[in-house]
């Protein structure tokens, strides 16, 4: 984290959760801001100009997509939804109308945070535009296009770098089928998941050490793909 | 019937053909095709009928019809041969004018009693027996007093339009009666049928009905998935109705009808028992034989019966459609209050220790003091495991409230394998997990998300069943075109007994129910799941202490990896 205090903005009507959400942020240097319901949390979005809004997906007033699309109209700030135990489809849906990432309840504090740090990068990342992406083994080089493993470039095919681009520029985010599908085979091949699965399985060929148990690309059931931050991030479920 | 409606009838239904012999009766056989089969009856012997037929239908024909047809006239001729005696004993004190007046007595009587023929019957011989008993010249047919003549006309037209205006009136009352007696049968019938509360019971009611009150026999032909009729379970029906059924097909809409037994005679009513989705069956009821009008009223009552069942059918249809109805209603509001309030009230407090746990784990001030740490674990461990049981309840309901839809989607076996080890791991903690998989696998079409979970409680009931260090393993391998996912474990293993009832909701085997804790549910949701997904779950054993293999079989994507490895890169 490069910013000395990013503020976090808590939309949430359990006081339980708020509870420890605080603390769990105030360890990791975060300044917390807490709205225990969706009228509040608008007010607070917009005077105090959050770096970082949680968002629960059942609140009092009004549902917590609502609130989302509300955001999204005038904001880009990182949202990260909580949501009790929810379909594919529903955290698809989320995705696909602006949150960041998801996390379900019950969850532990490391896994919030690591998404959290994920959002915030991608969020500043966009001010700064460093061209390297590292995780692990792998660095992305995105002007260059140039992908090395254990600082030996390797060569990837046009759709596998595509790919991995979108995948990097995410880092540590869920990126969905959808949006994959859309940004790599533009036309008719847009809803063939199964190109997808394949090429997946090809990149990971290339960059896994074990492309049997992936640590890098990772899936996330029903919804899409995931480039892990950290490795560590793998056991931390 | 009214006179002059249709004579051959007529005349058949008051014997008057009968009289005629089997001769007149042959030809007409051949000139009225109408009535061909009806004469027959008539004119034929009756013999080689079934014992099943009604002692009522029997009244209509043979030798009771004698009684029925032939006395009313003999009794009308004596009830004129009775005014003459009394006139004759009375004549002295009798005015001659009185005569004919008194003569409209037996032919009103005759009238009202037997109807139309015998009355006029006795209209002629009163003026017969006026005019040869008490009009000039006396015990003669002759007439000389053309006064007398004109008398005795008059007398005749009074009493046919009499006798025509009191066997109408006989007729009306009598139709009235019957019509009356028959919405009292209908009436006790549509009671019978609103205790129905099944097709079956329905049928059983219309055979029970017909058979026993109306004495007549009755088949119910049951409707097959091919369109056609299966033969009665029971009671005898003629070949000539069976070899008509067979030809018929069960479509909507049919409308009743009738086939000639042509060795007994009797008129089989076919009717279809049909509501207006699906004919459940076709009702044969045996109408007899008889009089043109008494099959025709027999027909109309048995149709009245056949409309009233398929009434009942329909409301039995309906009443189905709401029960189902509400019993899915119910289902859904237990499943929406489960997963909307229960999953809220257990799943938000336990998210609060969890995520509080977690806290406490990262603090700088636990993380140093071992005891805080080993507690903080303990907490850690059982909201997982809260968390787990929570899981299985909300599964269950889903597939008991048949809230299962499987969003069906290409997928990579190997990342549904994966991510079950990886969402299980607290579990798998205290075991090896080794994991085998065979190059170029294909891809799966199911939802992941079920099949992980599928995955996720088999490799739990490993971890269950097997001492801490062993080894589960984990492998994906393709078996005849299909992609099997197995867990073996080298555990207590199963016994014969306990695999045959292994896939029953909440089943736990007595050997683990004091030492192992469980809902029974996984194991049944796992296979629920898998199901759901067109797979097959199959659980070997080598017997009690050998371990278990638990195997998931998926239906693989019939293209070649490669094919698919070509396409992609295009």
């Amino acid at each position: 984290m490069n910013k000395p205090s990013n503020v976090v903005l808590l939309i949430e009507d359990e006081p339980k959760i708020r509870r420890f959400l605080r603390a769990g942020f105030e360890i990791h240097g975060f300044s917390v801001l807490e709205a225990e319901s969706a009228a509040e949390g608008l007010k607070a979005a917009t005077f105090s100009a959050p770096d970082l809004i949680i968002l629960d997906l059942a609140l009092p007033d009004l549902h917590g997509t609502e609130v989302l699309e509300r955001l999204r109209s005038w904001s880009n700030v990182p949202v990260i939804i909580l949501s009790v135990i929810s379909s594919e489809e529903e955290k698809v849906r989320l995705l696909q109308a602006g949150a960041d990432d998801y996390v379900v309840k019950p969850f532990g504090m490391a896994e919030l945070l690591a998404r959290s740090e994920a959002a915030l990068r991608r969020y500043f990342k966009t001010a700064t535009e460093s061209p390297v992406v590292t995780t692990g083994p792998l660095s992305v080089d995105l002007v260059s296009r140039t992908v090395s493993l254990n600082k030996n470039q390797i060569s990837l095919t046009r759709k596998e770098y595509r790919l991995l681009h979108i995948l990097a520029t995410h880092i540590g985010l869920v990126v969905t089928h959808d949006q994959l599908l859309k940004e790599i085979w533009s036309g008719n091949q847009r809803d063939n998941i199964q190109y997808l699965r394949i090429l997946v399985r090809k990149l990971r060929q290339k960059i896994e050490t074990d492309p049997n148990h992936p640590r890098l690309l990772v899936t996330e059931s029903g919804v899409g793909y995931r480039l892990q931050a950290r490795l560590e991030d793998c056991s931390a479920e | 019937m009214l006179p002059g409606r249709d004579p051959t009838a007529a005349l058949l239904s008051h014997g008057v053909i009968r009289c005629l012999g089997a001769t007149k009766a042959r030809f007409l056989n051949s000139h009225l095709p109408n009535v061909r089969q009806l004469a027959k009856i008539h004119a034929e012997p009756d013999e080689g009928r079934n014992g099943g037929a009604s002692p009522w239908e029997d009244g209509l024909r043979s030798e009771s019809a004698f009684r029925t047809d032939i006395l009313p006239l003999l009794l009308s001729l004596f009830a004129v041969g009775l005014v003459t005696a009394i006139l004759l004993l009375l004549a002295q004190d009798v005015a001659a004018n009185l005569v004919p007046i008194a003569y409209l007595i037996p032919v009103i009587f005759a009238a009202t009693r037997w109807g139309i023929w015998p009355a006029m019957l006795a209209s002629i011989a009163a003026m017969a027996e006026a005019d040869f008993f008490f009009f000039a010249p006396v015990y003669s047919f002759r007439v000389d007093d053309p006064q007398e003549a004109i008398d005795l006309l008059l007398f005749l037209v009074v009493a046919l339009v009499s006798s025509n205006l009191a066997s109408r009136l006989r007729q009306e009352t009598e139709a009235l009666r019957r019509r009356e007696k028959e919405m009292q049968q209908l009436y006790e019938f549509s009671r019978l049928l609103a205790a129905c509360f099944t097709v079956s019971d329905l049928i059983s009611a219309i055979q029970k009905y017909l058979s026993r009150a109306l004495k007549q026999q009755v088949a119910f032909f049951a409707a097959r998935a091919d369109d056609h009729f299966e033969l009665p379970q029971s009671g005898w029906v003629p070949m000539a109705v069976q070899q008509h059924v067979a030809a018929m097909s069960a479509a909507i809409g049919g409308s009743p009808c009738a086939v000639v037994d042509e060795p007994t005679r009797d008129v089989w009513l076919l009717g279809l028992l049909s509501s207006e989705t699906a004919v459940h069956g076709l009702v044969a009821v045996n109408i007899g034989g008889g009089s043109r009008d008494a099959v025709e009223i027999r027909t109309r009552r048995v149709k009245a019966l056949l409309d009233e069942a398929s009434l009942t059918l329909q409301r039995l249809d309906i009443g189905k459609a709401m029960e189902d109805a509400r019993l899915h209603l119910q289902a859904q509001l237990l499943r929406d209050a489960f997963h909307g309030t229960l999953s809220h009230e257990l799943c938000t407090p336990l998210a609060a220790i969890r995520g509080s746990a977690s806290v406490l784990d990262s603090m700088p001030a636990v993380r140093q003091d071992g005891r805080m740490l080993s507690l903080v674990e303990v907490i850690s461990d059982e909201a997982a495991q809260l968390d787990g049981f929570i899981r299985n309840l909300l599964n269950a309901t889903r597939v008991t409230a048949g809230g299962l839809s499987p969003r069906l989607e290409w997928a990579d076996p190997r990342d549904i394998v994966n991510a079950a080890i990886r969402g299980r791991a607290r579990r798998l903690a205290a075991h090896r997990v080794e994991t085998e998989f065979t190059d170029d696998l294909p891809l799966v079409q199911v939802d992941s998300g079920l099949i992980e979970e599928a995955c996720g409680q088999l490799l739990e009931n490993a971890a269950k069943y097997s001492p801490s260090g062993s080894t589960i393993a984990v492998s994906i391998r393709v078996e005849q075109g299909r992609v099997t996912l197995s867990i073996s474990d080298r555990g207590v293993g199963i016994t014969p007994d306990e695999q045959q009832q292994l896939g029953r909701r909440s089943f736990r085997s007595q050997r683990h129910q004091a030492s192992i804790p469980g809902s029974g549910l996984g194991f049944w949701i796992a296979s629920t799941f898998v199901r759901a997904n067109g797979g097959t779950i199959e659980i070997s054993s080598q017997g009690h202490g050998q371990g278990t293999t638990a195997c998931i079989a998926l239906p693989g994507s019939s293209m070649n990896p490669s094919e698919h490895t070509a396409l992609a890169d295009e």
